[in-house]
């Protein structure tokens, strides 16, 4: 055979040299066949892994690595498995642990806070999604070839639903000198604030190139944890100095919370959150770019009147066909057949209108500029709402598509393009949805409810089949409106 | 489960193809189909615990309502039914979502969007079949159109579709009338179908495959 010596995993990667080996672990490098690209596939000892009951464990990291997208998070791109083994393809990080440039000794200021901003923003993330890492440490934060950060090791992490009825954590993990007091004293703990904890022994370790809390002792090392008793060496800055005490607080309360850490003047130096890079441009529903006129209509400025704006330009809308209508049916939408919280991700919503174009446009208008936190750019038949950035908000992008089935009747889907989910759901309840059911006949498939059933318990899973007869009430109301407006 | 005394060292459920087949003909991995044969499992067995898909289960799965039926959703339940035994077996299942694969070939995706709209499987999509299919739509969505409103779209829409203007619509002047429109077979794809490992994670346990394989 040719291909001797090389090893190939399911017809798909080529396994290169051994990257690292923990416990139940080993990481090669890896090469994707069919595309080049470069991976790092984990191999578990599936014996082993059952042999010490860690199977629900792996399932588990499977399902949380699954939620997370962030520029600062590795990402799990699949799990394979034979007989004896299982395999997780992983991004491929070049550049090594965050542990090997510390073990060289200190980093200098403005290196350790690009670290430490790049950290919080994806625990920040994590958090958000509900994810609880739980063994945040130099080891399992890794750099790449960029000098970006990425968290992985997602193996003791825990969910938000893990949580017992007192809505704490209860398990104790992690590496006792990144392990924060309460988790210790295995009181019952909140997941976001130990993760903190943990990001703040980085800190200091990235500030003073060593542990804050270390003792040969163990029984002596909770002590100093519990305490909160650490010495910061004489080169850290006071207002870095004063961060870490902030952070390393052994009380859970007050503790810094991350908007506290990101509001904080030491962190918000040079700090660039991660822009929306996955934005796609503007573009009419057969794909074509309309970039270059985007400018021509970039949002009014706060001095003109936003009305005559909208009414300058005449709307564009694509025609929707008998066929596109058909297509919509929630006959179609096969993602039902997957589990509720795969559709959970789908973040769109759709209407059937009387109202005409202007108006429509107008009612958007009138959300965005109601707290002035959009800008408004208009294309063809495409609405979009472009959140200002806020502080550590990220940026919010929303499309309102509009389509034209006949000159009196007008379909119009809206949906995230970039952002937050839990912001945009909050956006959705509270003014998207009520302002616009001002001007909606029906609404088809509102499937974002389901976005947050893991936030609350409480939520009403809503999906495809459901969403009518919720919005009947609405409905009747609209009609009323759609015949005065005949 | 019961256990089989059987020659062969597994088991084979009524219904049930070896991965390593179906993912030689689909865009799925063998992992992809063994992750699927976990959901599978799940939807087969929801309502009658026999490894087979029935149309209740099938529209349990969509509409969370066994009795919801729906015009399009039967279209798919039909189409998936390649033998036409009223359930969807699992070598049905997975080449059936193949289609749905975001690598799927965009010929078989609209091919099967035409076999879809073919309602009485004439080789042609009629005008008839296009109305029905129009107020279809509209009655699921709990909308009232006058009659005058539901023709006039369904003409705009022959008229641009039906070229050859012979009152019905072909698969050449389908497959042209979707390159113009590329959206309308949007609904053929489920993006899903790329995580699919990381969705049904407990195959890893299960899975068959040998080493030599890996």
């Amino acid at each position: 055979m040719e291909n001797k010596g090389k090893t190939i995993l399911m017809q798909r990667y080529e396994l290169g040299r051994l990257l690292g080996q923990g416990n139940f672990a080993k990481v090669y490098h890896a090469r994707n066949l069919k595309t080049g690209q470069s991976v790092a596939i984990k191999v578990f000892n599936k014996e082993m892994v059952t042999r010490v009951g860690m199977m629900e464990q792996i399932k588990r990291e499977i399902s949380i690595m699954r939620r997370l997208r962030h520029p600062n998070v590795v990402q799990l791109y699949e799990v394979m498995a034979s007989k004896t083994k299982i395999y997780f393809v992983m991004e491929c990080v070049k550049g090594g642990e965050l542990f090997d440039k510390v073990s060289r000794g200190k980093l200098k200021e403005d290196v350790a806070r690009k670290y430490f901003q790049q950290l919080i923003d994806a625990v920040d993330y994590c958090h958000s999604k509900g994810v609880f890492h739980r063994d945040l440490k130099p080891e399992n934060v890794l750099v790449d070839e960029n000098g970006d950060l990425k968290i992985s090791d997602f193996g003791l992490s825990a969910l938000l639903e893990s949580r017992k009825i007192d809505g704490l954590l209860h398990t104790t993990c992690g590496t006792p000198a990144y392990v924060a007091p309460e988790v210790i004293k295995k009181k019952g703990y909140d997941g976001d604030k130990a993760d903190i904890w943990s990001c703040g022994i980085i800190l200091f370790v990235l500030l003073a190139g060593y542990l804050p809390f270390n003792d040969r002792n163990l029984m002596e090392m909770y002590r100093k944890i519990a305490k909160g008793d650490f010495k910061c060496p004489p080169w850290i800055a006071a207002d870095s100095k004063k961060l870490l005490r902030r952070i390393l607080d052994p009380n859970p309360k007050t503790r810094f919370s991350i908007t506290r850490i990101m509001d904080n003047s030491w962190f918000r130096k040079g700090y660039k959150q991660i822009e929306a890079s996955k934005c796609p441009p503007l573009s009419n529903r057969d794909g074509e770019d309309f970039m270059d006129i985007e400018a021509a209509f970039a949002s009014p400025s706060s001095e003109s009147s936003t009305m005559s704006s909208s009414e300058e330009y005449a709307m564009k809308p694509y025609y929707f066909n008998a066929f596109d209508l058909i297509s919509i049916s929630s006959g179609f939408d096969l993602s039902g057949l997957f589990e509720r919280d795969m559709i959970s991700q789908r973040e769109e919503a759709r209407f059937i209108t009387t109202t005409p174009p202007s108006m429509i446009v107008s009612k958007l208008e009138e959300i965005a500029y109601k707290d002035s936190i959009f800008k408004v750019m208009k294309k063809n038949g495409t609405v979009r709402l472009e959140g200002k950035k806020r502080g550590r908000q990220s940026q919010l992008i929303i499309d309102a598509e509009i389509f034209e089935v006949t000159s009196s009747f007008h379909i119009v889907e809206v949906k995230k393009i970039v952002g937050d989910s839990m912001e945009y759901w909050k956006l959705w309840e509270q003014d998207l949805k009520p302002s616009l059911n001002e001007i909606v006949w029906a609404w088809q498939l509102i499937i974002l409810a389901t976005l947050l059933n893991y936030f609350d318990p409480t939520q009403i899973i809503i999906s495809s089949g459901t969403c009518l007869t919720l919005f009947k009430q609405n409905l009747k109301f609209s009609l009323v409106d759609g015949k005065n407006d005949c | 489960m019961g256990c089989y005394l059987s020659t062969s060292k597994k088991v084979q459920k009524p219904g049930y193809e070896e991965p390593n087949i179906l993912a030689s003909e689909t865009p799925f991995s063998v992992c992809e189909v063994e992750a699927l044969y976990e959901l599978y499992k799940k939807l087969s067995n929801s309502i009658i615990e026999d490894g087979l898909i029935h149309r209740e289960e099938f529209q349990l799965a969509l509409f969370r309502n066994k009795n919801k039926r729906n015009l399009f959703a039967d279209r798919i339940f039909d189409l998936f039914d390649l033998k036409r035994n009223g359930v969807i077996e699992f070598g049905e299942f997975v080449r059936s979502l193949g289609i749905f694969h975001p690598n799927a070939a965009l010929e078989d995706k609209t091919a099967f969007a035409f076999r879809l709209y073919d309602l009485r499987q004439t080789g042609y999509i009629e005008r008839e079949e296009l109305k029905e299919m129009v107020l279809a739509l509209l009655h699921e969505s709990d909308l009232m159109l006058s009659d005058d409103m539901i023709e006039a779209i369904v003409d705009k829409t022959f008229g641009d579709a039906d070229t050859k203007g012979d009152g019905r619509i072909d698969q050449d002047e389908w497959k042209a009338f979707v390159s113009k429109h590329p959206s309308l077979i949007k609904n053929m794809t489920l993006p899903y179908l790329k995580d699919i490992t990381l969705a049904f994670p407990s195959f890893v346990v299960r899975t068959e495959v040998e080493d030599s394989e890996v």
